[in-house]
This record gives C-alpha cells, structure tokens and sequence, in this order.
C-alpha cells in the first residue's frame, strides 16, 4: 500500500522524460544534515572571524577591539617562531612524497605480495598519533633508549633526540613519515596502476634508470594524484600538534608550532580570541598552500 | 640481472616492513616484559620471562575500561552517522535534482576545506552555550556528519550506471528501495573505505577530546593514554600493554579491510 504510494510520486516524472526524479521536498528530508552541517562546521568558521574582533569575556558583555588581536600578533615573538617552526615542518611534503612514490614504484614492479606489503605499511597509519608518540618518546630517550644506544655503541656519540632544538624538531618529522608514508603510498599505488605500463616499458628497454623513470615517465602522468597528497600532507604539516603535545611536552614554546600555540593561547592562558586570530593564520597557510600546490602542479602542464 | 634487481626491490620493502613494524613490535615486547627487566640497561629486545600481569595491572591502575567504553562508544555513533547521513545525504546529491542542490553542495564542500583547528575555539564556545562540554555527547554531535563524508559517497552514487535506476524506477521501486536495497549496496567498497577512514580518525583523535572533556571519568582512551604518560612516569610496562590493548581494534581492522581502502578512496577522489 504504501509502496504503491511512493511509486505514484515518482512515475510522473519519470514518464515526463526527466533524466532523474525531480522531488523539491526531498530539501526537508536534508534539513538535520544540513543543520549539523551549518552548527558545527560553517557557523563556527564565520564565528572563528568574528571572535578575533573582540574581547571576549565568558561572564561580561564582550568589546569590540578592532584590529588590535592581529597587531598584538604580529609584534609577537612566539607567533613568528611557531610560525617559522609550522614552516619548516613542511619539509616532511616532498620526502613524504617522493618516499611513498619510489615504494609504490617498487611495489608495483615486484607483481607479487602487493596486498601484503601495503597492508603492513598501513599498520603505522592506524596506529594513533598518541600511542605512536609514547612509542617514538621512548625509542628517542636520551638515556635508556635503544636509539642512543645504538648511537652509543658503534660512534660513542649521543644525540638529544628530544630536548635540543633542531634536533626535536627532526625526531617529530621522523614520527610523523613514518606515521604517513603507508597512506600516501596506498593513494599514490591506486594512481599508478592507472597510467599504461607501455611508456614504462620502452623506457626500461633503453636503459633508463630507476630515477630517470621516476622523474621523467612516472610524474608528469601521475599529476593529478601527486597533487592531491601534496595538498594533504602539506596541510596535516602545518597544522601539527598532538606529535608536540605528546613526544615534546616540556620544551619551550619556540620549540612549537602554530596550532600549538593556538592551544596554549586559548586553553591554557584562556585568551580565546587572540587564539582565533592564530587559527586564521592557520586556515589562511593551510588554504595558501593547497592553492599553490595545484598551482605549480597545473603549471608544469 | 633480472635476479640482482629483484633482490634488491625485496630488500629495501623488507627493510620498511622492518621500519613501519619495529615500533609497534617494540611496544608488544615491552608489554610483555615484567617489571624488573623494564629499565635494563642495554634494553633487550625480547622479554626473558614473559608475562600477560601488566595487561591485568592496567585496568587497576587506571579507569581503563571506562576509557575504553568511551572511546568505543563516541566511534561507534561517528562512524555509523557519517555512514548512514553520509551515503543518503551523498545519493540525493548524485541522483536527485531538486531546489537548492547547488548550495546544499556548495556548503558541502566549504566545509570540507574549513580546517578543524580554525573551527576548534567557536565550537568550544556553542558546545559551552549548548551545556556539552565534559560530555561524550558534544563529542559525538559535532562529528555525526562530515562534508567529506557526503562528499565521498556522493562520487560513490555517480559512478553508478543510470540503467539500473531507469530500472528500478520501471519496477516501481520506491526512492528509499531504490536507495537502501538497490544502490547502497553497490557502493560497498566506499562505505567500507568510508568506516575504516572515520574509524581511524576518531579513534585516534586527541586535540577535540583533550579540549572538551575535563573530568576524569569522561575521558577517551587518547586522552586517557596521554593523562597516564604524565603521571605514571615509571610504568612504562602499564602504558605499553594499555597502548596495545588500545591499538588492538585498528590493526584488526587494518589486516581484514585494507584492501577496500584503496577501491573506496579511489571512488571518492574521481
């Protein structure tokens, strides 16, 4: 009976030549979704602008104060050194990449187990950021653990994995390719087997190097693939912070990064809207570098 | 030649199997160790004697089986909303025209590209408003559904063939048949995919949990992990078997579905 009724909704439009059925209502059955969607995603990112503009005070009314938040922000000290510490973590893009695509290369040449080495490559992005930073934290340690026992062993030497500046920063890139590489290779696997081996072949045939390959057949078809895991490991560099959170918690604050700072602005210190105005910055670097990553990509065309 | 090169490829994959493996080996063995080899200088690989008590001690030591709960129940209604919202939301968008699909779209697709560390504070504050902070329910609501969900499934329903409709709607099929016994199906290997991305990403997330629970009781397992680095210096064994026991859901997970992640995230992305 029901089912009858439904039916009759749809046959006019179908026996009208529409390409598919064409019901207005269908908007009211999309209101939930669209409010979680305005509530949670597009209400706050108007909100993250607004806020910056004003002092907010969780008991007064709150002040308008301007553009006071983005001077404050950029005769701030910290702001520049998180900001240059945020730039540099975008080192991890191009090795992430390259990295992935060499393995992914080799896997697809071997033919055989390819499932398995890229489920077992996966097993290092499932595992989350915390657990991974309690493991890393203690294969760093600088006195018991087996990275600088290793070190100490054959070069007599110790590395401050964790306290020294350039150094932490260099043991939080390592953490986090090793957390990313099995992803972006999986996607970029997924690329490959797309483009035609033929090109590849010939190649092989006049002796053109591994490298050669690489640079010369393997990118410029693969575009649109290298983009995207430019795009989406350039933006997870930027906004870095739980690897911080959890393998560095005790260094200074110009040993962090952006989204660090924003935290520590608004959830330590409780200045909700200068933490805001960090996270425009964020937002602005993230969508920044997506653009020009697609850009420089379009461009080589 | 042929025999060089190939042993050479098996070598460097070994290599990062080593790589991508040894942490997470290193973790189980510490796991396993009991507490007087734990801080043996040289560290040994293997435990001399193997023992299963640190994965008892944890549950006493800590709440873990309330994190646990936790962590559980918030991925649970965030993978089953982003699926169930997701894919109809998603096939409405690929099937159906009707008023306003171009900016239901259009705010898809702006959300997408919001960065949640942008959105975090304004979100502290309407969860604040909304009394559903220190609550696993402003956990859940805020991530039920995602544009990038709606967005993944939406590819998903495209790239079905428009035959299969054309008969369905001949049979007299209603749109909700169509849908739920016809075309959801169909898209299996991105709904799969779809799971198996949330599920990692929020079992996994820290930041958004670190800042809306507060009391102790309320914590997932992340925060709960992290909690416990800072207090329980000395039992690294506690935190290792904790840690494992944690990771446990994600590796199964991993070893049975990996193979759906690369068809699903591959329709999402065309």
């Amino acid at each position: 009976m029901i089912k009858n009724l439904l039916c009759k909704k749809i046959y006019p439009y179908y026996n009208s030549g529409m390409k598919y059925p064409n019901k207005n209502s269908i908007f009211f059955f999309l209101i939930p979704v669209l409010t979680f969607l305005l509530i949670f995603s597009i209400i706050p990112a108007l909100m993250a602008f607004s806020i910056s503009f004003f002092k907010i005070n969780f008991f007064e009314n709150s002040e308008f104060i301007g553009l006071k938040n983005f001077v404050k922000l950029f005769s701030d000290k910290y702001f520049y050194f998180t900001l240059i510490n945020s730039l540099i973590y975008l080192l991890i893009t191009p090795v992430l990449t390259l990295l992935s695509l060499s393995l992914a290369m080799l896997i697809k040449e071997k033919q055989s187990g390819q499932e398995f080495y890229r489920t077992i490559y996966f097993i290092p992005v499932v595992t989350p950021i915390i657990i991974a930073g309690i493991i890393w934290r203690y294969i760093f340690n600088e006195d018991s653990g087996i990275l600088n026992y290793t070190l100490n062993l054959f070069f007599n030497q110790k590395i401050n994995w964790l306290s020294s500046y350039p150094e932490n920063i260099l043991s939080v890139m390592v953490v986090t390719i090793w957390r990313g590489f099995g992803y972006y290779l999986v996607i970029l696997f997924a690329g490959l087997m797309t483009i035609s081996r033929e090109v590849e072949e010939a190649a092989i045939l006049d002796g053109a190097g591994f490298f050669r390959r690489l640079f010369q057949i393997i990118v410029p078809q693969l575009k649109p693939t290298i983009t995207l895991v430019l795009v989406l490991s350039s933006s997870s560099a930027i906004k870095l912070f739980t690897e911080l959170y959890i393998l560095i918690p005790g260094a200074p604050l110009s040993h962090k990064t952006l989204v660090y700072y924003l935290y520590h602005q608004a959830f330590e210190k409780f200045d909700i809207s200068y933490g805001s105005t960090i996270g425009i910055v964020v937002f602005l670097l993230t969508a920044g570098f997506s653009y020009l990553n697609i850009k420089l990509i379009e461009k080589e065309k | 030649m042929r025999i060089t090169k190939l042993i050479i490829i098996n070598l460097i994959l070994l290599c990062f199997i080593l790589i991508a493996l040894f942490p997470f080996l290193w973790l189980v063995s510490t796991s396993l160790k009991g507490s007087e080899e734990i801080f043996q200088f040289p560290p040994k690989l293997l435990p001399e004697k193997l023992t299963f008590k640190n994965f008892i001690d944890v549950w006493q030591a800590i709440p873990f089986g309330k994190y646990y709960l936790n962590s559980f129940i918030v991925t649970l209604f965030i993978v089953i909303g982003n699926l169930f919202l997701g894919s109809i939301t998603g096939f409405v968008l690929a099937r159906l025209n009707f008023r306003f699909k171009k900016l239901l779209l259009f705010i898809v697709i702006v959300s997408i590209v919001i960065p949640q560390e942008m959105i975090l504070i304004p979100l502290y504050l309407i969860l604040l408003n909304l009394k559903l902070t220190d609550n696993l329910l402003g956990l859940i609501l805020p991530s039920l559904v995602s544009g990038f969900s709606i967005f993944m499934m939406r590819q998903a329903f495209s790239s079905i063939p428009k035959e299969i409709e054309d008969s369905a709607i001949v049979d007299g099929c209603s749109l909700f048949v169509l849908y739920w016994k016809i075309m959801l199906p169909m898209t299996k290997p991105s709904l799969i995919a779809l799971g198996l991305l949330v599920f990692i990403a929020t079992w996994g997330d820290f930041l958004f949990p670190l800042i809306i629970l507060r009391s102790q009781e309320n914590y997932t397992l992340q925060v709960g992990l992290s909690y416990m680095t800072g207090t329980f210096v000395d039992n690294f064994r506690l935190i290792a078997a904790g840690s494992v026991l944690s990771m446990l859901p994600s590796i199964l997970l991993t070893i049975f579905l990996s193979r759906y992640f690369e068809k699903g995230i591959f329709s999402g992305i065309k």
